[in-house]
């Protein structure tokens, strides 16, 4: 019988005294730079302006704890790059806990109290989940390259639309030579890892009490059965182990103490980031304090402590260079490059303990590092980037506080300004007068409650295409005729209604949106209702998500939400279920932003529709291209617009009949977008409300059916 | 020495739809009114803060003859980078007509001893285009109109300016300091006042400055100082017109109808 005290590993077995005296003077050493790096780094970050973190520690890290055990956030999307990313991370976790254990024992316990665990079956099972955690580990990291090596997918080439060979940051080969270094590095340590495992087996198979328990890691004992197969012969092994050793043992410290300089520090940082996410972020805007003297974001140091780090926190994984509408469409943005400019740009301003001169902090502009005002405006803050990034960089509010600044400076397209101009003045996009913003409710047979003047139970916030815009104005009388059906009682404002300002605050007008929002609150609290119910994704997002932040807690329906309700109960009757093959398109800010993914289906459902959703569904929808303020901001011609290319997902469904949306804006863009696609004919594009309306009795037919339309 | 502009503005008045004329026939209801900066003076302030910009020292000072609504305007142009403001405003100065205005800025400009004054060739709601002119003429300093293009570095006692003629023609031509120009739109791009700026600019001071203070009397200004009054306003009757339809043949006929019509039955 073996002595369990014996079945263990002895540390440092057959070192000179001075040889560990040197090991351990260099394991300071790296722990030593590792803090150093560690601080430069925070220091970083301190030089960002004030935030304070929403939500209490506990709950922030127990989600960030969430996020990392279930690795959720990783594998959408890309099931394969985060399965692979799963067992690296768990691989190289238990490899680093049970490391962790064996410094604790021989540094800590048995030196301070003599106790001893690290032996016996606890050792055995030790070098078991150990070896698998090296399998996991090296066959994580061998997808990897596969993956950058053979795979090549297109996320991952770092090309920047933004950039043009001549410009001097334009390379971006230094990062992937940092990923290979990151993934070799890994590799380096793992096998040398196994291998010095199978050498020790070897020099020590003399001894029953290392031999007979050889199996307990297999991998190590494979390699040591092959050693000896070739004729390696124990001392051979004994002299192999201690070169090994040392190799292995300054590879492993190196990357310790390399762990605050480069890529591998997303290990804390993104850790950091998605504790400090914040669930909101494109949804509720920050408001600018009155007292600041210019709005928006200039300098490096005008970002917060939190965005600087988010800085570091990406990976470059593509994600959301992938999903973004204007990279896909050729326009001069991806979302990572502004990460990754800024993370730059925040390297080489804020390495030192001393601030550059303001001049060399100014964030704006096409120097290296610098984001440039085209980049800015081609965001439409649909919200795809933030939504799919697996770290929670948070890119909205950085552009949209980026482009404050643009606006403050007037650095914008003409029409824009034009735009920003005509909404001051009339308080709407349309530059109508205030006095016909319900001028479409004059061809309705029952006329609509003026919410100021009487008590109603839905106030129903219309917003400025479906007031004003012809066809919008359509889909607004027959949503009035189907409430009015239901014996809903509601109202509007009427002319105390104003664009709702959602997309001037995502253009960066601050100040045009702080005096719209201010005036539909009042408007809002001088009426009577129970319940607001809009038509307009935008303005359901800014009235539900924003406005209270000025005062204004209203509750809020999408339409969508009222009609299911209304088609639940009873309250409308499909008497004529239609049939159509059908596809929906989920407006960004009702779905990405809100979430409202299941009410349009179901009315779908519930009037007999047959949806064949297309692949970039739900929360990763395609963005029409109007939002952000770009639908007042002219596309450049010849290129294919974001609308265009949803378009064309669409138009390979097989039979499909109609194209659905429920959102003012994507009416006319798709209308649009079908005719210069050339898919007239092919199929139509209706608002959600027109499909109910069809669906649904009604005694004057409003709209002609479908098909006739399709067919004409 | 400091260069000094200043630069007239004036606080005009858009129609909203289906407006009103007032009870006593002589404006248009003032319920009706859309206000904001007249749209040629937005071009000669930017040319004016554009200068300060270059560099130099330079006082930009806008000057606005109108009642407390105006300030506004005044506001927007020290949000877009005026210096001062200053509002000038008597109820004696209503009614007044292009002349008296011109002879309020005049004594306005004695006082601020400007180097060069900017004034938008004409304003958008009454259209006199005379204000700017008439001011160089009551000061009888040097003056050019519809100045398209403006050289001039502070502190120069010339400034070279182009001037859009009849016929597309151009004229190059210097002026000698003091002057005063108006200002032809396209000159340059005015910039966006963000809504914000214009707010902060509420904290500037706007001075302002009364009849009394200019050392003039009631009856240089308003109705009594003016050379013409108005008389009325008022929407003209519809003319008529009517789209010819059909085919040619019958356009034609029809046209020939219709001019039978108005020459009379009996031809």
């Amino acid at each position: 019988m073996i002595d369990p005290q014996s079945i263990t590993r002895t540390l440092f077995e057959d070192f000179h005294p001075i040889a560990v005296t040197v090991f351990y003077a260099i394991g300071y050493g790296a722990i030593g730079i590792f803090c150093w790096g560690t601080w430069i780094q925070i220091r970083k970050y301190r030089y960002g302006s004030a935030y304070a973190a929403v939500g209490t520690f506990i709950s922030r890290f127990k989600q960030m704890t969430a996020a990392l055990l279930t690795h959720r956030t990783l594998v959408r999307r890309d099931h394969a790059a985060g399965g692979a990313h799963g067992l690296i991370f768990f691989g190289f976790a238990l490899l680093f806990i049970g490391t962790s254990t064996i410094t604790v024992e021989y540094d800590v316990l048995k030196p301070l109290t003599g106790m001893r665990f690290w032996y016996g079956d606890f050792y055995l099972w030790f070098s078991l989940v150990l070896d698998v955690a090296g399998l996991m580990l090296g066959g994580g990291l061998a997808f990897m390259m596969w993956r950058r090596g053979w795979l090549k997918p297109p996320k991952l080439s770092y090309v920047r639309p933004d950039r043009t060979p001549t410009d001097p940051d334009y390379d971006r080969s230094g990062y992937q030579r940092e990923d290979w270094a990151f993934l070799w590095s890994l590799v380096i340590i793992a096998v040398t890892g196994f291998i010095l495992e199978a050498v020790r087996l070897v020099w020590l198979q003399g001894r029953p009490e290392v031999w007979d328990y050889r199996w307990w890691s297999p991998v190590g004992a494979a390699f040591a059965i092959g050693m000896r197969a070739i004729g390696l012969s124990a001392e051979a092994a004994g002299m192999i182990r201690s070169g090994l050793w040392w190799f292995h043992g300054l590879i492993a410290l190196a990357f310790i103490a390399l762990i605050p300089f480069t890529k591998i520090k997303h290990i804390f940082t993104a850790s950091a980031s998605l504790m400090l996410r914040d669930p909101l972020a494109a949804q509720r805007l920050p408001r600018v304090p009155d007292a600041q003297e210019s709005a928006g974001f200039s300098y490096i140091t005008d970002l917060n402590w939190k965005q600087l780090l988010h800085l570091d926190a990406c990976t470059k994984c593509g994600r959301c260079h992938e999903a973004c509408p204007a990279n896909a469409t050729g326009a001069p943005l991806s979302p990572r490059d502004v990460i990754l400019s800024l993370r730059e740009f925040a390297n080489k301003t804020l390495a030192s303990g001393t601030l550059p001169d303001q001049a060399e902090l100014d964030i704006h502009g096409k120097s290296p590092g610098q984001v440039s005002m085209e980049t800015l405006w081609s965001c439409r803050t649909c919200m795809a980037c933030v939504e799919i990034c697996p770290v929670a960089v948070e890119h909205i509010p950085i552009i949209v506080q980026m482009r404050r600044k643009l606006v403050e400076a007037g650095d914008m397209d003409p029409l824009l300004t034009k735009t920003l101009q005509t909404i001051a003045k009339t308080g709407n996009s349309f530059g109508e007068s205030k006095r016909k913003r319900g001028s479409w409710t004059k061809a309705l047979a029952t006329p609509i409650k003026d919410a100021r003047k009487e008590a109603v139970d839905y106030l129903w916030f219309v917003g400025d295409y479906a007031s004003f815009d012809p066809r919008n104005q359509k889909v607004s009388q027959t949503f009035a005729g189907l409430l009015q059906e239901a014996k809903v009682d509601f109202g509007l404002l009427y002319d105390s209604e104003q664009n709702a300002g959602n997309d001037v605050r995502r253009v960066g007008e601050e100040g045009l949106y702080d005096l719209l929002a201010t005036a539909n609150i009042e408007a809002m609290k001088n009426a009577q209702f129970n319940t607001i119910v809009t038509t307009d994704p935008h303005s359901f997002n800014t009235i539900r998500n924003e406005y209270g932040d000025f005062g204004g807690h209203f509750e809020i329906q999408h339409y969508t939400t009222l009609l299911r309700e209304l088609l639940v109960s009873g309250r409308l009757t499909v008497t004529k279920p239609l049939g159509y093959r059908v596809t929906f398109h989920d407006p960004c800010h009702l779905g990405r932003f809100n979430k409202g993914y299941d009410a349009p289906r179901e009315i779908l459902k519930l009037i007999g529709c047959e949806l064949i959703d297309m692949k970039r569904c739900r929360d990763n929808s395609f963005c029409c291209g109007a939002g952000g303020g770009r639908i007042w901001i002219p596309d450049p011609v010849g290129v294919e617009k974001p609308a265009q290319n949803r378009i064309r997902e669409a138009a390979v469904i097989e039979g499909l009949e109609v194209y659905v949306v429920s959102c003012p804006k994507d009416l006319t863009m798709f209308e649009d977008a079908v005719k210069t696609t050339g898919n007239e004919g092919q199929f139509v594009v209706r608002e959600l409300i027109e499909l109910v309306r069809e669906a649904v009795a009604s005694p004057v037919a409003l709209e002609a059916p479908v098909e006739e339309l399709a067919d004409g | 020495m400091a260069t000094k502009i200043l630069v007239a503005v004036k606080q005009v008045t858009a129609l909203d739809e289906d407006f009103e004329i007032r009870a006593d026939g002589r404006d248009v209801d003032a319920d009706f009114f859309l206000r904001d900066l007249n749209e040629w003076d937005d071009f000669s302030l930017e040319e004016a803060v554009k200068i300060k910009e270059a560099g130099g020292e330079v006082e930009v000072v806008v000057v606005t003859v109108g009642p407390e609504e105006a300030d506004e305007s005044l506001r927007k142009c020290l949000a877009k980078g005026a210096d001062r403001a200053i509002r000038i405003w008597d109820e004696a100065m209503e009614g007044s007509d292009s002349q008296a205005i011109a002879r309020v800025l005049a004594a306005a400009v004695q006082q601020q001893n400007p180097d060069l004054v900017f004034a938008g060739v004409q304003s958008s709601d009454h259209s006199f285009a005379s204000t700017g002119i008439a001011l160089a003429g009551l000061l009888n300093w040097p003056h050019a109109a519809v100045v398209n293009q403006f050289e001039f570095s502070p502190g120069a006692t010339q400034a070279v300016i182009r001037r859009e003629l009849e016929g597309g023609v151009l004229q190059m031509m210097s002026i000698d300091l003091p002057a005063v120009l108006s200002i032809q739109l396209g000159i340059n791009t005015p910039r966006y006042a963000s809504l914000r700026t214009i707010k902060q600019a509420a904290a500037k001071p706007i001075e302002q400055v009364g009849l009394s203070d200019l050392g003039l009397s009631a009856t240089d200004v308003g109705e009594a100082g003016s050379a013409s009054r108005v008389r009325r306003m008022y929407i003209p009757e519809k003319g008529r017109a009517e789209m010819i339809e059909g085919s040619l043949a019958e356009q034609a006929a029809k046209l020939a109808a219709i001019i039978k019509e108005f020459k009379g039955a009996s031809a």
